[in-house]
């Protein structure tokens, strides 16, 4: 079984690329094979919105850099993990630049998904998601936002499976622990 | 408000000067401007592409008096150039008692019909309110932006003229010193195409758009299949 962690972590972030390593560690320990990327050490452009990736290319990217090997890793994964600083209840720039170019990885054309209009799946198989925020406090909004977005994304991303879990940097190594342990058995990931 | 403030429209479309955030943007501005405002306009993605671009944004953000943010949605949320331009803000204003709190009003848009698809996003665009000591005057989403086609709202035809009504009678209400109405909320999420019809266009447009560039036999390509 193949995860493809992200870190979405910002220069200067340790406890964000830390809870990547975290994660990527507890896999590994689990039995996956597991490819852990540092975002902002990759050269990712961001998504221009040419809608290139359907219409010239349909289901690559036409920038030729790093975002297409986190599209081509993400589908061929079984679970994919994203940790990010919760920015504004949402994912950082850094998370968001990598996101924003798996657009190719669903189909332009749209079906019904619980009455809502959603792209249809350009894949037989994607990957369950699991979301690990970090906050320097925990704050009750931002926490519902961020759970929020993953369960908007995992429906546009007909994603299996989803997890979120908010951490604090105040929280005690053994509590950051267990939760990363309880969201990896949410997903499936781990027994 | 009264004339001689400033109104700031950051547009966060990577599209450049031809987008649909740009069209909804440029008709909110060029109304607030006939009701006395000054007003000004910056690209976001065109700003990140130097450190003077951020500067040039942090320095117009003191400027304002009203931020409007007109971005189309992203994964759910916000692209990450306007995400990028928020952390700027949040860098250079948090935790900054700031010399004044702007408003800030969101507008944005969805390729889905649905409205409401644009929820997630606005409550984002909220907190970064919030945690940058902006006062939140309120949001607008708009599902089904691609009618727009990237042209000025006021030649964007009939099925756009509840857009520009919301538009009108959000810059009422802002020039006046009000947030944004429900009213203007309500317009704003009215069904711009019916969904029968979203779905049936929506599918022809893709394999035009792809016979176009030769590619009508690839759209359902897999190149990444395990």
């Amino acid at each position: 079984m193949k995860a493809l962690v992200l870190s979405g972590a910002r220069e200067g972030e340790t406890a964000v690329d830390d809870a990547a390593e975290g994660v990527s560690g507890e896999l590994r320990a689990a039995g996956w094979e597991v490819d852990c990327l540092r975002l902002r050490d990759m050269e990712i452009a961001r998504c221009q919105g040419c809608f290139a990736c359907w219409t010239r290319t349909p289901g690559i990217c036409v920038i030729d850099d790093a975002g297409r090997q986190v599209a081509e890793l993400a589908v061929q994964s079984d679970l994919m993990v994203w940790v990010s600083p919760v920015t504004f209840g949402g994912y950082s720039s850094e998370l968001k630049k990598a996101l924003d170019r798996l657009i190719p990885v669903v189909s332009p054309f749209f079906m019904k998904i619980g009455g809502e209009v959603h792209h249809k799946p350009r894949y037989d198989h994607y990957p369950a998601i699991a979301t690990v925020g970090v906050l320097s406090r925990l704050d009750e909004e931002s926490e519902d936002i961020f759970r929020t977005l993953l369960e908007r994304n995992t429906i546009n991303l007909h994603s299996p499976a989803c997890g979120a879990e908010v951490l604090s940097m105040d929280q005690t190594p053994e509590t950051v622990e267990q939760q990363i342990g309880s969201l990896l058995r949410k997903v499936g990931a781990k027994e | 408000m009264n004339s001689g403030e400033r109104a700031l429209l950051l547009v966060g479309s990577p599209r450049g000067p031809k987008s649909n955030s740009e069209s909804l943007g440029a008709y909110l501005l060029d109304q607030l401007r006939e009701r006395g405002l000054e007003t000004e306009k910056l690209r976001i993605y065109a700003l990140l592409k130097s450190d003077e671009g951020g500067s040039k944004l942090l320095a117009a953000v003191d400027r304002a008096d009203i931020i409007v943010l007109a971005a189309p949605l992203y994964v759910d949320s916000a692209p990450s150039g306007v995400i990028r331009a928020m952390e700027l803000i949040l860098e250079a204003r948090g935790g900054q008692e700031a010399p004044k709190k702007p408003w800030f009003v969101a507008i944005v848009n969805c390729g889905f019909p649905e409205a409401r698809q644009n929820d997630t996003a606005l409550r984002i665009y909220r907190r970064f309110a919030a945690e940058c000591g902006l006062e939140w005057a309120g949001g607008l989403a708009l599902g089904g932006g691609e009618v727009i086609g990237r042209r000025p709202l006021h030649r964007a035809g009939r099925r756009l003229r509840h857009v520009r009504r919301s538009l009108d009678v959000t810059a009422d209400a802002l020039a006046e010193g009000r947030p944004v109405p429900d009213e203007a909320v309500a317009l704003m999420a009215k069904p711009v195409i019916p969904k029968w019809l979203f779905l049936s266009v929506g599918g022809m447009f893709w394999k035009v758009q792809a016979r176009r560039e030769g590619a009508a036999h690839k759209l359902h390509d897999r190149p990444y299949d395990r």
